[in-house]
């Protein structure tokens, strides 16, 4: 277990380098950040001084190499559009972007999860159908037509629920801001949570579904029928326990998705958070804090995937990691 | 082999859903490949279009014009046109990404399956950080970074992740096949690798990868549509639907649901008619499960 | 088993219906909520030379003049006067006791610290205006005299948005502190800002004006047009800036809602190259392709009549705009004629390049214009991308036809003109915003003199002949100037008038 970590690590290390660095290649093909710096009235020799104060004029291995040794002392550089640390600035958003995802990740694992076992205990039922046939639906929307859809609806026909920002936000301590505190802010996290959700609970309940009717058929699970328990007993404590463990692991492993989606979700309902500054950052070729983005998000996913993947070495005596 | 045939046929003639489905897919992609001869209007030749049809809504509404049934854009483009050609940019970005992410990806497995060793650890890893880190993502970010626009750069940042799919599942199908007798008997026979590879495992070690087909094919079109929804896919000068979409969204408030509504449905029906057919495939070829009756 | 899921469906009931019973939250309301189209890059009053910043800042901020409100006229705010003895010279006279709004009293000192930190480009995108200064002498706390390298007769003119930062805290504090939470003599202080969310500002009751009357404002910064819109229709916000144009018949159907317009200073036109070797070389080419542009089409149809043509690239208010100079008519068939002269009445093929987000329809107008030059026989391709590539591109001349919008904050045509229409002088700084590389020894010659010119009747007779010929020549092909559009809710009575400018300026609005 300990060298399987260790190896783990080193590939996570590897990636993040990777990663970094391709961003920078690709920073050549990119819009000249130093022209919108400058402002529209900077001749070119004043162009010329801001290229050289950020070090824009140093071949992209010297950026990259100044890039990495501030980076492993925590600072990410400065951003061109706002003059602020990127760090900061995508710190400061995290709030709103946990919270949207938190609550559709409990939306969706709740309903998801709650219908699935639904579904394949009594998979006949005209209702069982039913809910099969809208997750299938469920998982042929693209995220964006929903959320457009739902502020069509909601918003615009109805005029019932807000389609836009994060609206009255209660502080918690410093840095926190919640929506959950306020009723206006959990108006406002209706639309962007249903949107976020409905993907990943198709997927969620498709999961549950498809591995209930796996274990329902087990021998195991026809001995505890057999030995009289009760039908709650056998779904819940037998079956769904079986079931929840490739369900989680999937779920973890998906993370990319929930960020790539959050990041559609965010951008059509202006959501302040991170998926939101990223495309604003990428409009306006903000380097810092695109990499300042990316390498954080790789550092996270890499780390949702080796703890899920540890967890289910843990939890799954047969898998051995040499 | 011909019996697997008949009891497929008979095993799709009794799925209703599975027929829809592949009706549904049949009836777009003709749709699609016909486009120029189906729609009203070529929806990109500039010289025909005029500002004067801008914004009509559909033909049955009372402002509507019969000249265009579904209603017009912001530019005086037809929507029905818009959309049957907007088709031919998904399915041609679908199809090319399928054929050139699938081979690879393929060719990536069976390698790694067949031989292990280095060549597998290092393709494995490498593809479980590439799905980590999600196709949608990869190609947000590598599309955003790039700013290129153009339906080949669209079809590249989506095949940067996608081969991942074919590659693990190909990779664990030939797992599978490796250890069946017939494979061993040849090795024993002394064919060579090449032979081995092409003749015996490729094709027994296939099947898997035609549900990954059915199913990636629809999330490519929607991935697509969603770059370009989000403004970094297909050039302005080419029909998509994700960017119709878009550009409608503009028009939300001012009343022009046809802009949103009919490109919308059009993209969510050819998506889930691929996965009504895709599903029923793959319970079909999942021999652990018996078939719901 | 049942009892779950009939959980989970009242739970997703009450979550879907939670926005039905809700009841407008009792918070306290701000006494005005406006939304805008810009967001600003920071709370630093120099980070942005534009109006996304400056608009939101002169709120906080005062500069030592400032523009009245109706005509734009500038008068005096932290300066009492302001003397020119010389062309060099400019000796301001500061008002006596005012105080910044953490206490701090408002000196010299301060208009010195201000003017050297322009020049620093980390934190200031007013460089320009910073190095043009030779020296600041301060004989007292309420004197500033200022000399200049050059003479600059529009220094005057700039000094409304170079607002006065306090010497002592901006010292002490990191650009990370100025940059969220700004210390001004401005008429409101800021209470919360969420970058690229909103920021709320509460009056400042001893601001040297007088405590202004609204006494709390929150500002919300919404980018998309169509959210903007409904921010307003459902009663959030009471003013809204950059109403889209295809929502103008929307507006105007609402009768809670009031539209307001007033002509924009900028302009909108087409760049094209007359680079020999090109098939737009010859003048007859470019004079074709204007003709071919059905300008009043592009006004009714994609700008819903919030546009007026231009006949020229720069505004009537500006120093060198010629009210000689009319539009060429819309006419095919000159056009098509005008090409065969030139020999190519086959046509030709040329990409035309243009931003998707900074100008109104900018993407649709290009899209347009494809379409009319079809009809002539002209081949375009579109290259349409995000304004950060966008712009580069045309500054490393990539393109030889584009799509741009200009007009110059202190009203001079000589700095445009010099900028777009000049041949490439690197040297001499000429020409930077000359991206397709054009060239025209006659127009140069014509600006060059403009330099030497002491008198200023002479000066603009001058400029407006560089203007006239750059015109008749087809240098570039004017489109239209956009219209500000504003919209205000009525039933809370806002006094509220369109600035030239632009900027919302809380302390001259009131309610009813």
């Amino acid at each position: 277990m300990f060298t399987y970590l260790t190896r783990r690590l080193i590939q996570g290390v590897i990636v993040l380098l990777a990663v970094s660095f391709v961003c920078f290649i690709i920073f050549r093909y990119m819009g000249d950040p130093v022209i919108s710096m400058a402002g529209q009235y900077a001749t070119a020799a004043e162009r010329d001084e801001i290229r050289k104060i950020f070090g824009l004029d140093q071949p992209p291995y010297v950026q990259y190499w100044r890039f990495l040794t501030n980076a492993l002392h925590g600072n990410f550089g400065i951003s061109y559009e706002t003059r602020l640390p990127a760090l900061g600035l995508i710190l400061e958003r995290i709030p709103a972007s946990a919270e949207l995802a938190v609550s559709a990740m409990v939306f969706a694992f709740t309903v998801g999860v709650g219908l699935g076992v639904l579904v394949s205990v009594n998979p006949q039922a005209w209702l069982s159908r039913a809910i099969m046939a809208g997750s299938l639906g469920g998982i042929s929307i693209p995220t964006f037509l929903i959320g457009i859809l739902l502020i069509m609806v909601f918003a615009v026909q109805l005029g019932i629920l807000p389609p836009f920002g994060r609206g009255e936000t209660v502080k918690l301590g410093d840095w926190w801001s919640t929506n959950f505190l306020s009723l206006d802010g959990l108006e406002h996290l209706v639309l962007p949570a249903f949107t976020l959700g409905m993907y990943q609970l198709a997927v969620l309940l498709r999961l549950t579904r498809s591995g209930m009717r796996e274990v329902l058929t087990t021998e195991y699970i026809k001995t505890a029928w057999a030995k009289g328990l009760s039908p709650a007993r056998v779904v819940f404590k037998h079956a769904l326990r079986n079931v929840m463990i490739p369900v989680i692991t999937v779920a973890g492993l998906q993370f990319g998705d929930l960020i790539a989606f959050s990041l559609v979700t965010e951008t059509i309902f202006q959501w302040p958070g991170l998926g939101n500054l990223l495309l604003t950052s990428l409009y306006e070729s903000d380097q810092p804090v695109i990499v300042t983005y990316i390498s954080l998000v790789a550092v996270f996913i890499l780390t949702i995937n080796i703890v899920v993947d540890s967890l289910y070495a843990l939890l799954n005596p047969k898998i051995r990691y040499g | 082999m011909s019996r697997r045939k008949n009891r497929f046929l008979y095993d799709f003639l009794r799925d209703p859903a599975a027929i829809a489905g592949a009706v549904i897919m049949l009836v777009f992609t003709a749709a699609a490949v016909l486009a120029p001869l189906l729609a009203p209007q070529d929806p990109y030749d500039l010289e025909i279009l005029e500002l004067g049809d801008s914004l009509k809504p559909p033909a049955w509404e009372a402002d509507g014009d019969p000249q265009f049934l579904l209603g017009t854009d912001d530019q005086g483009r037809d929507i029905l046109s818009t959309i049957l050609y907007g088709l031919r940019t998904s399915l041609s970005v679908g199809f090319s990404v399928m054929l050139l992410a699938g081979s690879f990806g393929v060719l990536v497995g069976l390698l790694a399956g067949y031989y292990g060793g280095v060549l597998d650890a290092v393709t494995m890893r490498t593809a479980d950080t590439v799905f980590a880190f999600s196709t949608t993502l990869l190609a947000i970010l590598f599309l955003g970074l790039f700013k290129q626009s153009g339906v080949g750069i669209v079809i590249l940042a989506i095949c940067i992740a996608d081969w991942v799919r074919y590659a693990r599942t190909m990779r664990a199908s030939v797992l599978e096949v490796k250890e069946e007798a017939y494979i061993t008997a040849a090795k024993a026979t002394g064919a060579n690798d090449v032979h081995l590879l092409l003749v015996h495992l490729l094709p027994n070690a296939l099947p898997p990868i035609f549900v990954i087909m059915a199913v990636d094919l629809a999330a490519i079109i929607m991935l697509e549509a969603t770059l370009s929804f989000l403004g970094v896919g297909v050039p302005i000068t080419k029909p998509s639907l994700g960017m119709m979409i878009a550009s409608g969204k503009n028009y939300i408030y001012a009343g022009c649901w046809w802009l949103i509504v009919f490109p919308g449905a059009t993209l969510v029906l050819f998506v889930l008619g691929l996965n009504l057919f895709a599903d029923w495939l793959r319970e079909e070829l999942n021999p652990r499960i018996q078939r719901s009756r | 088993m049942r009892t779950k899921t009939l959980i989970s469906c009242i739970g997703l009931i009450l979550a879907l219906s939670g926005g039905l019973f809700a009841i407008q939250p009792a918070c306290a309301a701000p006494s005005l909520v406006v939304a805008v189209e810009s967001a600003p890059k920071s709370m630093n009053p120099h980070s942005e030379n534009g109006d996304a910043t400056l608009g939101p800042m002169t709120n906080i901020f005062d500069g030592l003049m400032q523009r009245q409100k109706t005509d734009g006229k500038i008068v005096p705010a932290l300066a009492e006067k302001y003397e020119h003895p010389d062309p060099l010279t400019w000796k301001f006279y500061l008002r006596k006791g005012v105080k910044f709004h953490n206490g701090n009293p408002f000196t010299a000192a301060d208009v010195k610290y201000t003017f050297e930190r322009l020049t620093n480009p980390e934190v200031s995108q007013f460089v320009n205006d910073g190095k043009a200064i030779a020296s600041i002498e301060t004989p007292d706390d309420h004197t500033v005299i200022v000399k200049t390298k050059d003479p600059i007769p529009w220094f005057i003119d700039n000094m409304h948005q170079v607002f006065i930062m306090d010497k002592e805290s901006s010292e002490s504090r990191s650009e990370g502190e100025i940059g969220v939470a700004p210390i001004g003599t401005g008429a409101y202080k800021l209470t919360e800002y969420v970058k690229g969310s909103h920021m709320k500002l509460e009056a400042n009751p001893n601001y040297w004006e007088g405590a202004p009357s609204i006494k709390n404002v929150e500002m919300k910064f919404i980018i998309e047009p169509s959210t903007r819109f409904a921010a307003l229709a459902s009663g959030q916000t009471e003013l809204i800036n950059g109403v889209p144009v295809e929502m103008i018949d929307k507006v105007k159907e609402n009768k809670n809602l009031d539209v307001m317009r007033r002509p924009a200073r900028r302009a909108i036109f087409l760049v094209v190259t007359n680079r020999p070797g090109t098939p737009t070389a010859d003048p007859r080419v470019r004079k074709a392709m204007y003709m071919a542009i059905n300008e009043d089409e592009i006004i009714q149809k994609l700008m819903r009549g919030q546009a007026t043509a231009a006949s020229q690239m720069v505004d009537p208010a500006t120093v060198g705009y010629n009210p000689d100079i009319k539009r060429l008519a819309y006419n095919l068939q000159e056009a098509k004629k005008l090409l065969k002269e030139a020999g190519l009445e086959k046509g030709f093929e040329i990409t035309l390049a243009g931003p998707n987000d900074r100008y109104v329809m900018d993407k649709q107008i290009c899209e347009a214009v494809a379409k009319y030059l079809a009809k002539v026989g002209i081949k375009v391709n579109l290259d349409v991308k995000p304004k950060s590539i966008y712009f580069t591109e045309v500054m490393e001349n990539k393109h030889d036809f584009y799509m741009m919008g200009w007009f110059d904050g202190t009203y001079s045509g000589a700095r445009t003109f010099f900028r777009h229409l000049h041949t490439i002088d690197k040297n001499a700084g000429y020409g930077d915003w000359n991206g397709s590389r054009s060239s025209d020894k006659d127009i140069d010659q014509v600006l060059e003199k403009t330099s030497q010119i002491v008198d200023k009747t002479q000066y603009v007779k001058t400029l407006q002949e560089a203007n006239k010929m750059a015109m008749e020549r087809v240098r570039v092909i004017p489109l239209h100037y956009q219209m500000d559009l504003y919209a205000v809710a009525k039933k809370n009575g806002l006094q509220f008038t369109p600035r030239p400018d632009q900027w919302f300026v809380f302390k001259d609005m009131s309610k009813k």
